[in-house]
Formats: C-alpha cells, sequence, structure tokens
C-alpha cells in the first residue's frame, strides 16, 4: 500500500471533500468521484480502530489533506499549557507520518485557556504583537511535523477593536515570516466580510500574491444580523462568485468542499464538487 | 456603553483572549464584558451567545457520542442538561474530544438528581471503556498453534497478553446485559431487570466492533489477574479459588479467536 501512485502529493490537485463518518461506508465499498479528501486530524488520533482503518483504506486510493480543529495555534503567551500544544502537536505529527498526507492546516484561531480547551475556533485580535506570536507558534509547529504547516481564516461573529490589520493581512504576514502556506476558506471569507462590514471581493484582490495552497467551500445559514458558518448547506451563490474571483487570482488551486451539519447523500456532496471542478476548469 | 476599565485594561493577545474567554463562561450571560469588541454591543451580546451555544453543543455532542446507552437511559434532554452540568465542573482540556468526558461516572456518583437510577455510574463507566476500545491500538491475531512447541514448565511462566482494547468490570449491576439491550436494535432494554444481580464484564474488540459479555467468576479471575500482568500459573490459580474444576482447554482458544488474549510470552 506505500507504494501505489496515489501516495505521492504531487498528484494532489482538482477538487476534494471533507470525509465525514456517515460516508465511511461509501468509501470502503466503492471509490466515490471525487479528487482527493480531507478529514479533521482529531477524528484520527487513537491508536487504532475503526476510523483509522476507514482513513488508510482511503489514503491507498486518494489524496488525503489532514485538517486541524484543536491545536489552539494562536493561544498567546501563558494562554495554552505548553505541553498540551506539544502533545497535541507530536499526536498529529504521528498521524502525519502514518498517512503521508498532501499537506496539515490549522486555523488561525485559540481555543484552549489555561486548563480549558473550548473545542472551538475562536477568533483572535489582528495586531502586531499577536502576529509576533503567532509566527513563533507556527514556526514550532513546523517544526515538530517537518513541513510547512498551511493555516485557513476562520469565519468569525467578533472582531476585536484592537485589531490593526485585516485577517487577510495577518495572514500574508505569517506567511511572509515562517513560509507558511494559507487555506483560503472562500465561505469564511464571505461571511466574515457580512458579519464584520467588509468588502470581500476587494478584500481578496488585494492580496494577489497569498500563497494560497488549498481553497475551502462550503454553505452558511442565516441568523438575524449574523451569517453562521454551519457548513450544512450547499454553497450560496455568491460564495461561488468569490471562488471564480479565489480562482482567477490564485489559479487551480486544490479545492474542498464541506458539509458538517444534516450531511447529506454523498451525491448531493459530489455533485458540489463536480460545481467546483467546472469552475476551476472554467478558469484554467 | 460605559468602558469598563477593569474588563481589558491592555489590548495584548494574551488579554484579550482572555476576556474573551471570560464572556464565554460568564454567568449570568448578560453581564459578560463586551467591550473588547467592535460595533453596536448589543450585537456583539448575541454574537456572543452563537459561540456559547457552539461550545456548548460541542461538549454535548461529544458526551452524547460516548454515552450513547447513558443517554437512551435517562433521555436526550435530561443527558443534555447532565452535560451541562457536568461541563461547568469539569470541562474539556484536550484538542481532542475523543478524550472528553473521562470523569463521568465519578461525576455521576456524586451527583444526587441521577441517584433515580442508581445504576448509571456503572453503565457510565462501561460505556468510558466502550469508547476507548475504539481508539485502542490494533493487534495481529495470535496463533495458538505456537504454544504446541513450549513446554509444560515454560508454560506456567508465561505472561498472557490481553489487547489493548480490554477493560474487566466487576459490577452490583447487570451492565453487560443493559449496554447490549440498548446496542442491539431488537433488544428490549425494558425487559432487563436491573435488579437481577451483579455482572462481571468484559470489554474487548474482536475486529473493528467493540462487543461487552459477562463472564463467569473464574473466567473473570483468570483474565483479571493476566491484565494485571500475572503469569499463567497465577492466573490459573485466581480461576481455581474461584472454581475448582476450572479448565482452560476450551477457553483460550475461544479468547484468542476474539481477540481477547493476543500474546502468551
Amino acid at each position: 500500500m506505500n507504494d501505489t501512485p496515489a501516495r505521492s502529493a504531487r498528484e494532489w490537485s482538482g477538487v476534494g471533500i471533507g470525509l465525514r463518518a456517515p460516508h465511511y461506508r461509501d468509501f470502503l465499498t466503492a471509490s466515490p468521484a471525487v479528487d482527493w479528501v480531507e478529514v479533521h486530524s482529531e477524528n484520527f488520533l487513537g491508536d487504532g480502530g475503526f476510523d483509522l482503518h476507514v482513513l488508510e483504506d482511503v489514503r491507498a486510493r486518494y489524496p488525503v489533506a489532514l485538517h486541524g480543529v484543536g491545536l489552539s495555534l494562536a493561544a498567546g503567551p501563558g494562554l495554552d499549557d505548553q505541553g498540551r500544544f506539544e502533545r497535541h502537536l507530536s499526536r498529529i505529527a504521528a498521524l502525519a507520518r502514518r498517512i503521508e498526507p498532501a499537506l496539515v492546516s490549522e486555523h488561525l484561531s485559540f481555543g484552549a485557556l489555561d486548563a480549558r480547551h473550548f473545542n472551538d475556533l475562536l477568533p483572535i485580535p489582528y495586531t502586531r504583537e499577536a502576529l509576533g506570536h503567532v509566527v513563533s507558534r507556527v514556526a514550532r509547529a513546523q517544526e515538530a511535523l517537518g513541513r510547512p504547516l498551511v493555516v485557513e481564516n476562520v469565519s468569525s461573529y467578533l472582531a476585536f477593536r484592537a485589531s490593526e490589520m485585516s485577517e487577510l493581512e495577518f495572514l500574508a504576514a505569517l506567511a511572509a515570516t515562517t513560509g507558511c502556506g494559507v487555506l483560503l476558506d472562500v465561505n469564511n471569507l464571505y461571511v466574515n466580510a457580512f458579519n464584520h462590514g467588509f468588502d470581500a471581493k476587494s478584500e481578496l484582490e488585494r492580496f494577489p500574491h497569498l500563497p494560497v495552497r488549498e481553497i475551502h467551500l462550503a454553505g452558511h445559514a442565516a441568523a438575524d444580523d449574523t451569517l453562521i458558518d454551519d457548513h450544512g448547506a450547499r454553497v450560496a451563490q455568491d460564495v461561488w462568485s468569490l471562488y471564480e474571483d479565489a480562482l482567477r487570482l490564485h489559479g487551480p488551486v486544490p479545492t474542498l468542499v464541506e458539509w458538517d451539519t444534516n450531511i447529506p447523500a454523498l451525491d448531493v456532496l459530489v455533485g458540489e464538487a463536480d460545481g467546483a471542478r467546472c469552475r476551476m476548469h472554467a478558469r484554467g | 456603553m460605559a468602558r469598563d476599565a477593569a474588563c481589558t485594561p491592555v489590548d495584548d493577545l494574551a488579554s484579550l483572549q482572555r476576556a474573551l474567554a471570560a464572556a464565554l463562561v460568564m454567568q449570568p450571560p448578560e453581564a459578560a464584558c463586551v467591550d473588547p469588541f467592535a460595533g453596536d454591543p448589543g450585537r456583539a451580546r448575541r454574537r456572543l451567545r452563537l459561540y456559547r451555544g457552539n461550545v456548548q453543543a460541542n461538549a454535548r455532542k461529544a458526551l452524547r457520542n460516548a454515552y450513547p446507552v447513558c443517554a437512551a437511559i435517562v433521555g436526550d434532554a435530561y443527558f443534555d442538561a447532565l452535560a451541562d452540568v457536568y461541563a461547568a465542573s469539569t470541562p474539556s482540556t484536550s484538542g481532542d474530544l475523543n478524550e472528553y468526558g473521562d470523569r463521568l461516572a465519578a461525576f455521576l456518583s456524586g451527583f444526587p438528581p441521577a441517584r433515580e437510577v442508581p445504576y448509571l455510574p456503572d453503565v457510565a463507566q462501561l460505556e468510558w471503556s466502550v469508547h476507548r476500545a475504539h481508539y485502542a491500538a490494533d493487534v495481529p491475531a495470535f496463533d495458538i498453534a505456537t504454544l504446541a512447541a513450549i513446554s509444560a514448565d515454560a508454560y506456567a511462566s508465561l505472561r498472557v497478553a490481553l489487547h489493548p482494547a480490554c477493560t474487566l468490570m466487576d459490577s452490583k449491576w447487570p451492565v453487560a446485559r443493559i449496554w447490549n439491550a440498548h446496542r442491539d436494535e431488537s433488544g428490549a432494554p425494558e425487559d432487563v431487570d436491573p435488579d437481577a444481580g451483579g455482572e462481571r464484564a468484559i470489554v474487548y474488540r474482536p475486529h473493528f466492533r467493540v462487543e461487552v459479555c459477562a463472564l463467569d467468576a473464574a473466567d473473570y479471575a483468570f483474565l483479571d489477574a493476566a491484565a494485571f500482568g500475572g503469569t499463567m500459573a497465577e492466573a490459573f490459580a485466581a480461576a481455581l479459588r474461584t472454581d475448582p474444576a476450572f479448565t482452560l482447554d476450551a477457553k483460550l482458544p475461544d479468547w484468542v479467536g476474539r481477540r481477547i488474549v493476543v500474546g502468551l510470552a
């Protein structure tokens, strides 16, 4: 299994979907028509068992991206327990050695504070002081992983008054300093533009040289004056438009369609991935 | 709204993150300080509630995932309320939510409202073992034929290795019957009499599906001694103290077949 051509990360391209437990059976019994899959790393941190069996089985046929949700990457100094950060990193690194993923990503957010972990992707202030701390956390993560980390813009409902720059500006500076890549979540950018009152397209166009290694697409929901990034619907029309802008700026970057709430039959998700692939080819 | 000087004295990363975390857990929620956040304070409060809802939903979902039988016994609404009280005293400490909930059995033992279901702590303890068994390491099958080459003298000093997914539990409640009645969709949980007497249960994972079954006293004594690192002779002696007629002849191939015993060395 280790030598099959599918294991080469260089072949990683096209459109993938987020592999979730309701679709394990589909992937064990057939090879659905997607180019690659992404999983949440935290669902595979065990020593063995069924989840890892599924992932290894799928890995033998598809490139896999590991997407972290629990590292609390952007926790400030003294906030996160250093032992927890190191333990989590070493577990992710062990999974990466086992799976040989196309890339390893995490969010530009924090979740852990002292002994507690909120297990959520909480926003940070985009200040120069914060940048210095996040640079050192990313550098440590890349050292532990032995490869560049890819960092994603998060959806947020709250923004800090103290911010001195935008999230993409922060990510651009983070990437320039650490050599990390950027996972551009187009839906998150759209949701944030609405929630915080900026123009998503012009924000995207301000950073044509952002080192975008992967793009995320998903659906969102509206609640009063807030858009919620619930990954529970088809990709919205405006988000498809923004995706086309991203393709024009950054080329045919490997793209993922995520669905995490009210997960539909696999066909629906594959259909969404086909929609992304059409747009990618139309721009390519 | 007046700026609360004590809320965010400085705008450094750690202070602002502490302010957000404090706002997330503040009771009552209306007392949360939203001063660090841009825009209308009323809107910031509503949006803070979205985060509070996410944190609560994630913790409830993780706990229900680990304890499906406990949730079925008390009902989803009660279990969610229980999850909230548990989270307040024993929040998640790991970025891996599969590690969350390890102290639920102890929590339930000291939680007076749960005394209406006196067997709930033991079912919770069993379910945590089942939950962890899902993620235990995979172990190659043990070829029992290799035993034929071992002399009787050497045999007695071998140590019995149990699969890392195995856990033994001696309960005063029929926990294996309760668990299996809920697990099997054709089962009838209401037909299990919780007062029918205790069970010695074993959690094991023959392949990828975790199983629970009751053991007789002698089998339990043997496997329990093995789990604590005892030799074949010590485990056998423990079983004989419980049942003088104990014999391993049929047992060992069965345990090897079910991946309970995965090695003798």
